[in-house]
């Protein structure tokens, strides 16, 4: 049954011709759409996650501090559970860092007189920690600590700049809803088309019997195959766009975002585009061989 | 085989198409249903063949009553009745086997088996030269026996045929009717819808004459 359903179903997608290419063009677009927002959204999660992974927590200490103190300190940091490393950082140290990163402000510092920066425990945080509530206790913990001035965290602002790319990601899903909802009619007009060129025949499948998995089989796998064609052609359409896209901004891109080299669709998100596609031709096609009962 | 009690098909508003049917057809017969255009004939065929269903009264063939069938168990009793139409209703981009084999095949037969069953009620209609052919090449006699082949392929109780020689010359109408016979001969109940008089009188089988959408002069007798 299922090898009528599909022999039958390649027949009327090549019979159809011109309804099924504009079909599975109309998927097609759909499922860029989809696509190009995975796989901006892949890339825009890596950076984001390298940053985050990269953030760092920095304790600045007063100048008075004690040598026990700041030992004391600096065990007690070395102990909290989200801490993966520490570093301490001395007002010479920052001051040279200062000057190394800066040089042009060189006469700046040279006529304060004084060092003006304190000094610092750097703090990297273990892998996965950065978004555990564990990092705000130890912020708020060490911010109370004796000879702690401040205590600096640069995880917020891309909190708040994940907050609003996660907002795009939903808006941007709802639009490939909306034309995936579009490109289904498209499939569904298209078999409705076919089952009325096949009228007769399903007429006499009727008479003699045929069950209705038989009688619809064919329109619902001709969906099957135009959706998941859309999505093909989508994917491809995708890494046409991303190897042109990694060749000539590649580099550019990499060095602005700090996170190596662009990176396609995985596996996962491949797999969910074509399903996807079938799913939604299968969908439309069932929706539309309904008339044929 | 066939009994319809009260049976009544309204069309529209109120148009009767068949009104208080009483009619028994027994296992094996052969009957004629007769009478002018617009009599009722095609629609009680339609109701017999679960095209539409009745509007009042019950049809019970093989003792199933078809007005209580589900949509499931009207494909399943549909694979028991063979049906010929005027305009044999065949599948003009299939050739003759595939029109006659596809009747089998949509019910699930291994195809050795589908292939030996086609071609031998094939050769019984005498088209088992013409098995590659498609339905335009052929003419109209033998159209109409690839559909008589099609209806008995899957070896039906019952078979019904709506006007089988309406577009046939008078000579393959004759031809056509021997195929019917011999159907019956065979133990089938064959029920045909025709306006020819000739034809019946050439057959010389029980007629039902029907006048709109009653049975003409006496009620059938109990049987």
């Amino acid at each position: 049954m299922i090898g009528y359903a599909f022999e039958e179903a390649w027949a009327s997608v090549r019979r159809a011709g011109r309804s099924a290419a504009v079909s599975v063009g109309t998927i097609a677009i759909a499922f860029v759409t989809l696509g190009g927002f995975l796989l901006v959204s892949v890339n825009v999660q890596r950076v984001l996650d390298r940053w985050l992974e990269s953030a760092e927590v920095s304790v600045y200490l007063y100048d008075d501090l004690s040598d026990e103190l700041r030992t004391a300190l600096e065990l007690h940091i070395r102990q909290q559970e989200a801490v993966a490393a520490v570093e301490y950082v001395s007002k010479d140290r920052a001051l040279e860092r200062f000057r190394a990163d800066f040089p042009e402000l060189l006469d700046v510092t040279a006529s304060l007189g004084q060092n003006p920066f304190p000094a610092a425990f750097e703090i990297r945080l273990r892998t996965g920690a950065t978004g555990d509530t564990a990092v705000d206790d130890l912020t708020a913990g060490l911010a109370g600590q004796d000879g702690v001035a401040d205590v600096r965290y640069d995880r917020r602002w891309l909190t708040r700049l994940m907050g609003i790319v996660s907002t795009a990601q939903v808006a941007a899903a709802v639009i490939a809803g909306v034309l995936m909802l579009g490109a289904a009619f498209t499939v569904a007009a298209v078999v409705r088309l076919s089952l009325h060129a096949r009228r007769d025949e399903v007429d006499i499948m009727q008479l003699v019997g045929a069950p209705f998995s038989y009688i619809r089989g064919p329109f619902i796998v001709e969906g099957l195959l135009l959706g998941g064609a859309g999505a093909a052609l989508a994917l491809a359409v995708i890494a046409g766009v991303y190897a042109a896209a990694a060749r000539w901004l590649g580099p550019d891109l990499a060095g602005l975002a700090g996170a190596g080299p662009l990176q396609f669709l995985g596996f996962r998100e491949g797999v969910f585009m074509i399903l996807g596609g079938l799913g939604v031709g299968a969908l439309a096609g069932t929706v539309a061989s309904r008339s044929a009962k | 085989m066939i009994e319809t009690k009260g049976l009544g098909k309204i069309y529209g508003r109120g148009l009767y198409a068949l009104r208080d049917l009483n009619l028994t057809i027994d296992k094996g017969e052969f009957v004629f249903l007769t009478g002018p255009s617009g009599a009722g004939k095609s629609t009680l065929l339609r109701l017999l063949l679960l095209q539409e269903r009745p509007t009042e009264g019950d049809v019970i063939v093989a003792g199933r009553n078809l007005a209580r069938l589900t949509r499931h168990e009207v494909q399943a009793y549909r694979r028991t009745v063979g049906f010929v139409f005027q305009d044999f209703k065949l599948i003009t981009t299939k050739t003759v086997f595939e029109n006659v084999s596809f009747a089998l095949r949509v019910l699930g037969m291994p195809v050795e088996q589908q292939r030996r069953r086609t071609y031998q009620v094939l050769k019984w209609v005498g088209l088992q030269h013409r098995l590659n052919s498609l339905p335009e090449e052929l003419s109209g006699g033998e159209q109409q026996r690839v559909a008589i082949a099609r209806a008995l392929v899957n070896e039906p109780h019952l078979v019904l045929a709506d006007e089988p020689t309406g577009n046939l010359d008078p000579d393959l109408s004759l031809e056509i009717m021997n195929l019917f016979r011999d159907i019956n001969a065979s133990g089938t109940t064959v029920v045909v819808a025709t306006h020819d008089r000739e034809l019946i009188k050439w057959v010389g089988r029980r007629v039902v004459q029907l006048e709109h959408g009653q049975l003409a002069g006496l009620p059938e007798a109990p049987r």
